[in-house]
């Protein structure tokens, strides 16, 4: 049985993201607009919207100039602007993308890799996407800048299949940077040769795991590997392996052409730079927008997203992609970096912040989190198979009307207990979200019982995906 | 100056454990008794970190840790029982459970099952899930797998054995998330080696026999530990016992007791084909010719009378008696016929199905000790010369234990063969000779360089050869295996290359289960037992008595010799002259001829009186495998009426007058099995058996003990002198082959008639399983390619 | 006057009997009472001759899982498990019993095996007179185990066609 790629096209994300369709079609006849604000700070997003998927523009918008300088570099010495540059991961795990360079070792026996995670399916992110339409030779830059601060002439850019479109832009855009000498033998004539290849993913979110990316670029079944030893040390072929999100690989640049200290100051201690947020849900203004790092949440909805229309209130806020704890409106008064949130009980996550108002009913939502996950589970484990599954079971029964009070109990005993035991973070991601809705909204779920209808929806018909068999 | 590494210390529960460095904390916690609950991890098999059973609390780690990826470190802390640990394994078992099918009255594994043990023991009985279950469809794979989908619990064990156990890769795993499946390679069928590994390794009833399917419960059964009776190989397979009408009957076959020289591995003959011994064909009566037809006839009539044509054959001309013996009894039995032929009918023709030029191979190593191979050195050593004969096929086991050996020691495989047998995948390097040939590569390696000649060709060249030549001086402990293609004179001229290579070891392969056996216990015409020529048998004259000095005639002579006359008598035990070594079923039309066997085979259709006998599985004995590994059979099934090989013997000897004390040493003879007793989870025995057993009431079965011989054995063939205690255990002895008598003992080769069986073909008891037949004829409806899965 | 107050004593005592003769018995009258039973009276938990129970469709419960055996402390139950074809189906599940008897001689009605079944397949009936002089006769097959096949053999086809091609009739027939 081969699952049916289309059905995994179809609208993955919470069904409250405004901007994209949910059709292949439709994304290929309508590019995002972009949006903006003046509080915004353009590093990453600096070239959007100017025509830098053609080379020559790159060029002329400062393009290339720091793989030039970073040429120039010792590798220990990229290494060490980057660290001190204060960029962590973008994708969501948000570990010091330095720090992570630093663990490869300097010889190996086996070539050294450097892996672009584009694999970007965290419901609520869509910034990848931009990165890859509007800037795709940032990326490129970035890997070659990562190969030479640990020694690596081989780099993957590994983007999710569903981007079948940012595919074909990327690849052209390969195909320029070879034939301008930017890639290949001898890169712009300094003696170093790094080569460069585009990959394309075959529909499943697990594989945004690193281990289970480096599987699926192996051509395997996307599963994560037994952990340690980690990919810096054993990675793609046994080879040690940097792995970065995309967006963290675009940023490499910036920080090389403008110095880790102007980098760090940009944000708080420790959480450096900017971020591009991927604002969406019930707002008036949803979109992408690059935002210094520590950028007061409240501030994000009400001011950037230009608040919540119709006149209704906020509800709750899901601050970093589906995967993140919910915060309900009374904490929304937080300094959006790694830090602050991890103390507020959350993640900063890959950015993707999802505003709900109070006509959202947080059961469905719920539902509709935990039907992801169960689609996305890679099945290895069993807390997470099993458990997703068994979630998604009684979630639906809950929200048609049929839930006992034990059930609601019965959630959270099982989310609490897929949590920390699965193999890998997507039992956590599925887990985490499901303990916060059941404790900051536990009266939500009680006026659920007794068959009663859903109080914000007159049919409580659920939207069924089909189910495979 | 490199020492053996460092141990390191850890502890686990307060308790310190001490092990060398890379051993995993589960097993590390398996040597002070603490078990640590798993499904997916397997040892020996890669690390999968997938049940998330084993988790358990490592100090200074934040979440909980799967023992069986992680490696031992120094001062390590562990807690495998606080109660998080505990709620963790329940939790696991919950959602197990959840989407389980609630399936135990109607599922073969209930009774030993590993989620049923764990369930139990965790505490995860009681359900909470009221949801719909997932179904997915049951699907039978062959005659003998059967796949119910839905018990599956995915730990992926039988896809790592069929893989990388194997080396078949037949089974995977499709689809993603709670729809995940193992999936055959063919769609919905299996093609494979059909060696039913997967259905032991299964720890739920997911896979599932199917000659056992709905028979019987395992506490109904008694398990008994004993010998395969296949191929040489000796594998220790389990058989499950239970009282029928006819006696015991086997019910099933498997493999759970690991303790022999197999561990996990079993072949689907090991498995499956015991089902011959209640065919219904079985001869349960003797049968005597009167007037030209075979009749039932009592044992006393028979015994009378064979003892009475014997006594005037062998009064007349002693040397116109033949013996046939056979390569499927106890060596207790071989020694016994051997003894018996000489002593009491006073002739040396007495001949068996050869296999294996062990004679030669005897002669060759004489005055050399610790030459021989075992099974498990098979397993141990770091590198392999493999020239002839085709393990996958042939002898199974050899062939698991070469291709773990590689896998799991990186262990040097040298193979050269004339076809591209399946081993070649693990080969470090492989030379493809032709048919006929390898008389030739013996003589190239050890020295003869113009042999080079008749094995060059487009993949061999000569340098490629000298290189070879050259790898294999320089190996330490070379194990050396060789088939029958060796044999005669390219046998001395092998070992001799082998002798020069220090630590070398050698492993003759002969096909039968007890081939090896009925070598070392003398069934030659010119060698008593032990490979001592008959004429000069020094102690056998003591022991014994006096014996003919004058070397009899082997089996082809045998057949001339009835056909002019010369021979008037034969007796052949347990063999099929007729079908296997093409006799003419007409040369003994004028001869008397008995026959013992199980069925009423081509020579037995021949005979003027046919015995029912036992096969291995219902006896005591010991079997001596290719290797010269000594194992103990146990007892298993019963068919009434039917009598060991060895009594018979005896009581021919008795019927010829013969006193049978000065051929057999009484011993405290033979008691009758008390059939099953309920098994550990009723806690219930058969109290009337138990009672009995304990104060040796049970009925007495026969005065014969052949454990007794087993001491006259051990004290009179060179080599078996092993440890009785340790045999006697269940454990496997290896016996050391030496040959008093140098110089060539040089047998005509083309008395070597081997039996090239593969897995599917047995022309000797397989023909009569209906379980292998149905597996065959299933093969031939849906054909398999030449190349197995794996290619 | 000794003579009257014996008379008394005598009358008295008597009275009781007299009252009692007229009263109901409490004895069972059994074998001469009325009824199949002949009189013998049982409460609802009677452990008397094993039966066999069907479902509502009419396939035998018994799944032939053992457990019965497992249980019994005589060692009396004695099983054969067998599969169910399209074409043969005994019980619902994928199995069932293809011989289950009981050795009468040893059953001591003690109802472990009745607590064991999973599917509610052995119950006691209130068989009683099972006496023989005849040890044989006493090891009770299915057939006499198993309770009475339905008139009809409820409306699912499946099971039915078999029977319906023998005569039965193919709906409920009202009253059966």
């Amino acid at each position: 049985m081969i699952i049916d790629f289309r059905l995994l096209i179809e609208d993955h994300g919470t069904s409250t993201i405004k901007n994209q369709k949910s059709t292949i079609k439709n994304r290929q006849s309508k590019m995002a607009s972009l949006v903006s604000h003046p509080d915004e700070v353009r590093v990453v997003s600096k070239r959007f919207g100017q025509g830098a998927t053609s080379i020559d523009r790159y060029l002329e918008l400062d393009g290339y100039k720091a793989v030039q300088k970073a040429l120039g570099m010792q590798p220990d010495a990229i290494v060490n602007e980057v660290k001190n540059s204060g960029l962590r991961g973008r994708g969501g795990a948000g570990f010091n993308t330095g720090l992570k360079w630093s663990f490869v070792p300097k010889q190996s026996p086996k070539p050294k890799y450097v892996l672009c995670n584009g694999d970007e399916s965290e419901p609520g992110t869509c910034k990848d996407r931009l990165i890859f339409e509007h800037d795709p030779h940032a990326v490129i830059e970035g890997v070659v800048i990562a190969g030479l601060a640990v020694g690596s002439h081989t780099g993957y850019i590994y983007i999710r299949g569903e981007y079948r479109y940012l595919s074909e832009i990327m690849q052209k855009a390969l195909k320029d940077a070879y034939a301008r000498g930017f890639l290949g033998k001898n890169i712009l004539g300094s003696g170093y040769d790094f080569d460069v290849y585009w990959h394309g993913g075959a529909g499943a979110y697990e594989v945004g795991e690193e281990s289970a990316l480096m599987e699926s670029l192996e051509g395997k079944r996307g599963i994560p590997r037994v952990r340690p030893p980690f990919p810096a040390v054993v990675g793609l072929w046994g080879g040690p392996t940097v792995i970065n999100n995309a967006e963290t690989l675009a940023s490499v640049p910036p920080i090389i052409l403008g110095g880790a200290e102007w980098y760090a100051a940009i944000g708080p201690p420790k959480n450096g730079g900017t971020r591009l947020f991927c604002l969406s849900g019930n707002l008036a203004r949803p979109g992408v927008y690059e935002l210094p790092m520590g950028y007061n949440l409240k501030k994000m909805i009400y001011e950037v997203g230009g608040g919540i229309p119709n006149s209704r209130k906020l509800k709750a806020v899901v601050p970093g992609g589906s995967s993140t704890p919910c915060l309900t409106a009374d904490e929304v008064d937080v300094s959006m970096d790694f830090d602050s949130l991890m103390k507020a009980g959350s993640m900063l996550g890959s950015g993707g912040v999802v505003v709900l108002d109070d006509s959202t009913c947080i059961v469905k939502f719920a539902l509709r989190t935990m039907k992801f996950y169960q689609h996305e589970s890679c099945g290895w484990c069993i807390p997470c198979r099993e458990g997703t599954d068994w979630l998604k079971k009684t979630l639906t029964r809950f929200h048609a009307g049929g839930g006992l009070k034990k059930d609601i109990d019965n959630i959270q005993y099982l989310a609490e207990n897929m949590l920390g035991r699965t193999f890998c973070p997507l039992g956590d991601a599925a887990a985490m979200p499901t303990i916060a809705f059941v404790k900051k909204f536990r009266k939500e779920f009680e006026d659920h019982l007794e068959g009663k209808p859903c109080p914000f929806e007159k049919e409580a018909a659920i939207e069924q995906l089909p189910v495979m068999a | 100056m490199a020492d053996a590494p460092k141990e390191i210390s850890l502890t686990v529960d307060g308790k310190k454990v001490t092990s060398p460095p890379g051993t995993l904390l589960i097993e590390a916690c398996k040597t002070v008794g603490i078990e640590v609950p798993s499904f997916c991890y397997y040892p020996n098999f890669s690390l999968q970190g997938a049940c998330r059973m084993c988790l358990v609390k490592i100090e200074k780690m934040p979440k909980l840790q799967t023992a069986c990826t992680t490696v031992i470190s120094e001062a390590m802390t562990v807690t495998t029982n606080n109660e998080e640990v505990r709620q963790a394994r329940k939790a696991m078992l919950e959602m197990l459970l959840g989407n389980h099918p609630l399936d135990c009255p109607v599922c073969d594994a209930g009774g030993e099952c590993e989620l049923q043990d764990m369930t139990f023991s965790y505490g995860a009985a009681e359900s909470k899930f009221m949801e719909a279950k997932n179904h997915k469809d049951e699907q039978q794979w062959s005659p003998v797998v059967y796949f119910d989908r839905p018990r599956c619990i995915l730990c992926y064990r039988c896809v790592r054995v069929c893989g990388e156990g194997m080396d078949v890769w037949a089974l995977g795993v499709q689809n993603r998330g709670v729809v995940s499946v193992i999936a055959p390679n063919k769609e919905d069928h299996l093609e494979c080696e059909e060696c039913g590994m997967c259905i032991d390794i299964c720890p739920v009833g997911a896979l599932t026999s199917g000659a056992y399917r709905y028979k019987t419960r395992p506490w109904e059964m008694k398990h008994v530990g004993t010998i395969c009776t296949h191929c040489g190989d000796g594998c220790k397979t389990t058989l499950g016992v239970r009282r029928a009408e006819s006696g015991l009957q086997i019910v099933r076959g498997d493999n759970r007791d690991k303790s022999g020289i197999n561990g996990d591995f079993l072949c689907i003959k090991g498995r499956y084909a015991f089902d011959f011994a209640d065919n219904p064909e079985r001869l349960k009566q003797p049968l005597v010719r009167k007037d030209g037809r075979l009749l039932p006839a009592t044992w006393e009539e028979a015994f009378e009378l064979i003892g009475k044509r014997f006594s005037e054959i062998r009064d007349k001309d002693g040397q116109s008696i033949g013996v046939v013996g056979s390569t499927r009894t106890t060596n207790e039995e071989n020694y016994l016929l051997s003894k018996f032929a000489r002593l009491v009918l006073k002739t040396n023709n007495i001949d068996h199905h050869r296999t294996a030029d062990f004679p030669a191979f005897a002669a060759a190593l004489a005055g050399k000790t610790d030459r021989t191979a075992s099974m498990r050195d098979v397993f141990n050593a770091p590198a392999i010369l493999l020239i002839g004969n085709n393990p996958t096929d042939q002898h199974p086991l050899l062939a698991w234990q070469i291709r773990n050996n590689v896998r799991l020691h990186r262990a040097r495989l040298y193979a050269i063969n004339c076809q591209p047998i399946k081993l070649r995948r693990q080969a470090t390097n492989f030379m493809e000779i032709p048919s006929g040939a390898e008389g030739k590569v013996a003589a190239f390696l050890a020295g003869d360089d113009t042999a080079a000649d008749a094995l060059t060709s487009a993949t061999a060249s000569r340098d490629g050869w000298r290189q070879l030549r050259e790898k294999l001086r320089t190996e330490q402990n070379l194990v050396i295996i060789f088939g029958s293609e060796i044999r005669g004179n390219d046998l001395p001229t092998l070992v001799k290359f082998g002798l020069a290579i220090p630590g070398a070891k050698f492993v003759c392969l002969g096909d039968y289960a007890n081939s090896r056996g009925a070598a070392d216990m003398g069934l030659y015409p010119d060698l008593l037992p032990g490979y001592h020529r008959v004429a000069d048998a020094g102690k056998f004259h003591e022991e014994w008595g006096k014996i003919p000095s004058a070397p009899g005639i082997a089996l082809p002579a045998m057949a001339d010799a009835a056909k002019t006359g010369k021979l008037k008598g034969l007796y052949v035990v347990g063999a099929n002259p007729v079908a296997r070594l093409g006799f003419d079923p007409f040369a003994f039309s004028k001869s008397f001829v008995v026959v013992q066997d199980m069925f009423l085979t081509e020579t037995a259709s021949i005979a003027d009186v046919v015995l029912p006998v036992a096969n291995a599985y219902e006896k005591s004995g010991t079997f001596t495998n290719t290797c010269g590994d000594l194992q103990l059979l146990k007892k298993a099934g019963e068919v009434s009426d039917t009598k060991p090989d060895f009594e018979i013997i005896v009581r021919i000897a008795d019927a010829m007058g013969f006193d049978v004390r000065k051929l057999v040493p009484f011993g405290t003879g033979t008691r009758a099995d008390m059939g099953q007793s309920r098994g550990a989870q009723s806690g219930e025995a058969d109290r009337h058996a138990v009672w009995l057993e304990a104060h040796g009431l049970e009925p007495k079965m026969s005065p014969f003990d052949p454990m007794a011989i087993l001491d006259e054995i051990q004290r009179l063939v060179p080599g078996y002198d092993v440890s009785q205690i340790n045999l006697l255990s269940g454990n496997d002895q290896h016996t050391n082959l030496m040959s008093q008598s140098a110089g060539s003992a040089a047998h005509d080769g083309s008395l070597i008639a081997p039996a090239n069986d593969d897995l599917f073909t047995s022309g000797t008891l397989g023909r009569y399983s209906r379980a292998l037949n149905s597996v065959i004829e299933n093969r031939h409806l849906q054909p398999a390619e030449t190349e197995v899965a794996a290619d | 006057m000794a003579v009257l107050k014996n008379i008394a004593a005598i009358a008295k005592g008597m009275s009781i009997t007299f009252k009692e003769m007229f009263q109901p018995t409490i004895v069972e009258n059994y074998p001469d009472g009325p009824g199949p039973l002949r009189g013998a009276k049982f409460q609802e938990r009677y452990r008397g001759a094993h039966v066999l129970q069907r479902d509502e469709n009419g396939l035998e419960k018994c799944v032939a899982c053992f457990l019965c055996a497992a249980a019994c402390p005589s060692n009396c139950i004695y099983i054969e498990a067998a599969e169910n074809t399209a074409e043969h189906r005994v019980s619902a599940a994928e199995r069932y019993a293809k011989v289950y008897n009981i050795d009468y001689n040893r059953c001591i009605f003690c109802g472990y095996c009745v607590e064991a079944c999973p599917t509610d397949a052995i119950t006691h009936g209130h068989g009683f007179e099972i006496a023989s002089f005849n040890a044989s006769n006493l090891i009770y097959r299915k057939e006499q185990l198993l309770s009475a096949a339905p008139a009809h053999l409820g409306a699912n086809e499946v099971f039915n066609s078999a029977d319906v091609a023998g005569g039965a009739p193919a709906l409920p027939v009202p009253g059966s």
